[in-house]
């Protein structure tokens, strides 16, 4: 009777004018959830694609640079400024290059902090909604312009004038390189810096103003600490963009393997970890240790950028903890 | 009281610091896109010469222009240089007497078949061409001497020996011709100069050469840009100058180091008759090169010679086309598919946060890394793998620049997707549709202006990224590839390569800023576009 009853239910398709059964038998019923699953797990898999390249991307980087590394072992390649590579047998002293990418960014990071921090205050505190409206599509171009027409500008425009006008021995310095990557990394720290500035709630700020505090007493002393992680994590975005930056450093920083001295000469050339690379895998057997080393300079980028990323997501993390918290 | 007045003071300052530093950006902005397109707007608005109507005319890679026209041009042009190119000849037979010697060498030997033909007897014979040795030889002293007096007597005395000797009919007769041209040379020359002229005729000539192409009687050179003179009023316009200037390191005051001096060419050839020419050429250099406004827009379809001496930037354009093509066709359904995935399926759970560290950590990699990745991975494994051979190619270029943007795409389309109203999935899910029919019909296309921001984004950011395409795709010379299995020019690294390059692109700077500039002009109209595109979807997500 029961069945009956549920076969009618099945195959009632005109009750309500109706093109087909309101309900689905068991076996479409179950082919639907097959398939949302099936589907389901297709989709898991194609978001997965993302792991698979970072898994990929250091095995492949561990992979080539494993026969130096078992070959010549980290001792060499931390402590010995001596990189020559092509000679027999090959010195490979990655200090140099190594203290070269720490300078341009250490440089760069001095010049883009301050301005991009105050570049932030202004567009989330100060700026009406109209100027941030112009403001932020300037930022957005200063940030999509390729780092090879930076490297450009930096070598026919800038390098000659600071050689000619400005009487540096030679245009192709730390300070130029610095300059530039300061301007690339100053969208990134903008614009984290500017969320995380935001997002600080409406009330902390008005309880300052409540106590009298004066727009800059509130932001130096109020906001700014409460988004003091956020704004980190801003300033180790834009330091990863100035240490994995390529082509402005290969193009302005002069190519001399060495450690300025005295140490503050910041008109010395140097060369960066990414400098070297893109400048001697063009040259290089592939297999040979030179090509592996290449690699291992590689190797170490990966690691200091997978770890500056690691604290900034935690530093983010916690940010936004923090905002969740303070509602 | 005061302490009030200071306080707000120091709030005003903060707020200019602040806005200093905006001003600052913006100024920052302006002071690099500048000579970025001031300089590269000269690779296809300039003043072309009739070189540059010629050089496209007749190089196969151009074939442009009307044949007639162009000829008729470079008759008229020619016309016009005959005289300097003619004051230029008479001036090195003066210089150069090798012509005048090896003339009158070639008369004696011919004086000497001649001798043989009339069968005279032994004395006659050996006196007669001993007389026109003697008189060869005074004429070659003559023409050795450096000194104007010395020069001249041993022409009288050679003339004086030609009027002793009747040559008249025989094929020394030419003899009496000679003499007297050098005659006229010694009397308007100074020998003793000579040398000093011969070291600036060259630079005189190169700089000719600069300008008007190779000289009358020389031979056509195999390289394209040597064909060709000045063919930009700019160019022209240096060349002349190196043409009436000549420079020098002198010592001005002793002691100190050399300086650089400018001496006209008019007082380095003083006296002499080439003198004449550099105002000639420099007062009728408009008809010389008949310039005219030209727009070359065919800069952005052209192919160049070697070095981008001549020509435009087509290749290029053609090659970032199709590394970003290959990017997005990869990029773009990976990452709208994680990024809904991401939204409407994964909950908060260990795994997705795995998959968005993942995912930041691919963002944060220099794109050196990518590159060093393309090679060891793509060239060097998978494609040997599919039997499509390891070298560089447009494929693997491609692949590498896909993984760089996926999570620009990833995350733009997240962002996308999560902003669709909730109301209207719910809505739709009311209706009874499901949550596949939903996502495809209800929320994907009300998102997809946002992603379409995002993919305009990532391809600017394709298009703009060198250092992953090193290894794995690009090269800065070369013919256009004919698949998607071979390297191919890129804007960004030929970029790189003109701005690095050897001396060569150092003479071409409207090619160095064009090529840079076309890369700057594709990524900000693609940027403008995203910009355009993302105010008009807030707008109307503002306005529900």
């Amino acid at each position: 009777m029961a069945s009956e009853k549920q076969l009618s239910i099945y195959e009632d398709s005109t009750a309500a004018g109706f093109s087909r059964p309101l309900l689905l038998t068991p076996s479409e019923d179950l082919k639907g959830y097959i398939a949302a699953h099936v589907g389901r797990l297709l989709l898991f898999g194609i978001t997965c694609v993302s792991v698979l390249a970072v898994l990929f991307i250091f095995i492949f980087v561990i992979r080539e640079s494993l026969g130096f590394l078992l070959g010549h072992g980290l001792g060499g390649f931390l402590t010995s400024t001596a990189w020559h590579p092509e000679s027999e047998p090959g010195e490979f002293g990655a200090v140099g290059m190594i203290t070269g990418s720490v300078y341009v960014t250490v440089c760069s990071l001095l010049v883009a902090v301050p301005i991009g921090l105050l570049a932030a205050v202004f567009l989330s505190d100060i700026a009406p909604f109209k100027v941030r409206q112009y403001v932020k599509p300037i930022i957005e171009i200063l940030a999509a312009i390729p780092s090879v027409a930076y490297g450009f500008f930096a070598l026919l425009v800038l390098s000659p004038l600071m050689q000619n006008e400005l009487g540096f021995t030679t245009g192709t310095n730390i300070l130029n390189a610095s300059v530039i990557l300061a301007v690339m990394a100053l969208p990134t720290i903008i614009s984290v810096a500017e969320d995380s500035l935001s997002a600080i709630g409406r009330e902390i700020r008005e309880a300052s103003y409540g106590l009298g505090a004066t727009r800059a007493e509130t932001i130096i002393k109020v906001v700014i600490p409460a988004a003091h992680s956020g704004i980190i994590a801003a300033v180790i975005l834009g330091m990863m963009r100035a240490v994995g930056e390529t082509m402005v450093v290969w193009m302005a920083a002069g190519n001399a393997n060495q450690i300025p001295s005295p140490w503050w000469n910041l008109s010395a050339a140097v060369r960066t970890m990414t400098a070297t690379i893109a400048g001697d895998m063009g040259e290089t057997v592939q297999g040979s240790m030179h090509y592996r080393a290449l690699f291992a300079i590689g190797l170490l980028l990966l690691a200091f950028t997978f770890t500056l990323n690691m604290i900034s997501e935690h530093l983010l993390a916690r940010a936004r903890r923090v905002k969740g918290g303070g509602k | 009281m005061k302490r009030d007045v200071n306080r707000h003071i120091s709030d005003k300052v903060f707020t200019g610091v602040s806005g200093g530093a905006i001003i600052l950006l913006c100024c920052v902005l302006l002071l690099v896109l500048t000579p970025m397109f001031v300089r590269g707007a000269s690779a296809v608005l300039f003043y072309g010469t009739v070189e540059f109507r010629k050089m496209q005319l007749e190089l196969p890679i151009f074939d442009r222009g009307d044949a007639e026209e162009v000829d008729a041009e470079v008759a008229q042009a020619l016309d016009a240089r005959q005289e300097a190119f003619d004051i230029l000849a008479r001036f090195r037979e003066g210089l150069d007497t090798s012509i005048l010697r090896d003339q009158a060498r070639e008369m004696n030997r011919a004086y000497g078949d001649y001798l043989r033909t009339l069968n005279l007897d032994r004395a006659e014979y050996r006196a007669r061409r001993q007389a026109v040795r003697d008189i060869r030889d005074g004429f070659e002293a003559a023409l050795a001497s450096s000194d104007n007096a010395v020069a001249d007597e041993l022409l009288l005395g050679v003339a004086e020996q030609l009027a002793a000797v009747d040559l008249g009919g025989t094929p020394a007769e030419g003899f009496v011709g000679l003499v007297e041209e050098y005659q006229e040379i010694v009397a308007r020359m100074d020998l003793s100069k000579r040398e000093q002229y011969a070291a600036a005729l060259d630079e005189v000539q190169e700089a000719l050469r600069g300008l008007f192409g190779p000289l009358p009687g020389e031979a056509i050179p195999p390289l394209a840009m040597n064909q060709y003179g000045a063919t930009r009023w700019s160019r022209v316009k240096s060349e002349l100058d190196n043409l009436l200037w000549a420079e020098e390191w002198r010592e001005v005051t002793p002691g100190e180091p050399l300086e650089k001096v400018r001496i006209a060419r008019t007082e380095q050839f003083a006296g002499t008759e080439l003198a004449d020419m550099f105002g000639l050429i420099e007062n009728n250099i408009e008809a010389m090169m008949l310039p005219r406004f030209t727009f070359y827009w065919q800069y952005f379809i052209d192919d160049s010679t070697p070095g981008h001496y001549f020509g435009g930037v087509g290749p290029e354009i053609l090659g970032t086309f199709l590394l970003t093509l290959i990017a997005m066709a990869f990029s773009v359904p990976l990452g709208i598919i994680s990024a809904a995935y991401l939204v409407e399926c994964a909950g908060d759970n260990v795994v997705i946060r795995v998959i968005r560290t993942c995912i930041n950590t691919l963002a944060g990699v220099p794109s050196i890394v990518f590159g060093l990745f393309g090679l060891a991975f793509f060239v060097l494994f998978l494609l040997p793998v599919f039997g499509l051979g390891s070298q560089k190619s447009i494929l693997a270029g491609g692949m590498t620049l896909a993984i760089l943007v996926l999570p620009v795409i990833i995350r733009a389309s997240e962002e996308a997707i999560r902003s669709v109203p909730r109301s209207y999935k719910e809505a739709s899910l009311a209706l009874g549709a499901g949550n596949f029919r939903t996502f495809v019909t209800v929320t994907l296309p009300a998102a997809l202006p946002g992603i379409l921001t995002g993919i305009i984004l990532s391809l600017s950011r394709a298009a703009g990224e060198t250092a992953p395409i090193l290894f794995t795709g690009a090269v800065a010379l070369g013919p256009i590839a004919k698949s998607i299995l071979q390297p191919t020019r890129a804007l960004s690294y030929g970029s790189y390569d003109m701005a690095v390059g050897d001396r060569l692109s150092a003479l071409v700077p409207h090619q160095q800023y064009g090529m840079v500039m076309t890369l700057i002009l594709l990524v900000l109209c693609l940027n403008v576009i995203a910009i355009v595109i993302r105010s008009k979807v807030s707008k109307k997500l503002r306005g529900y």
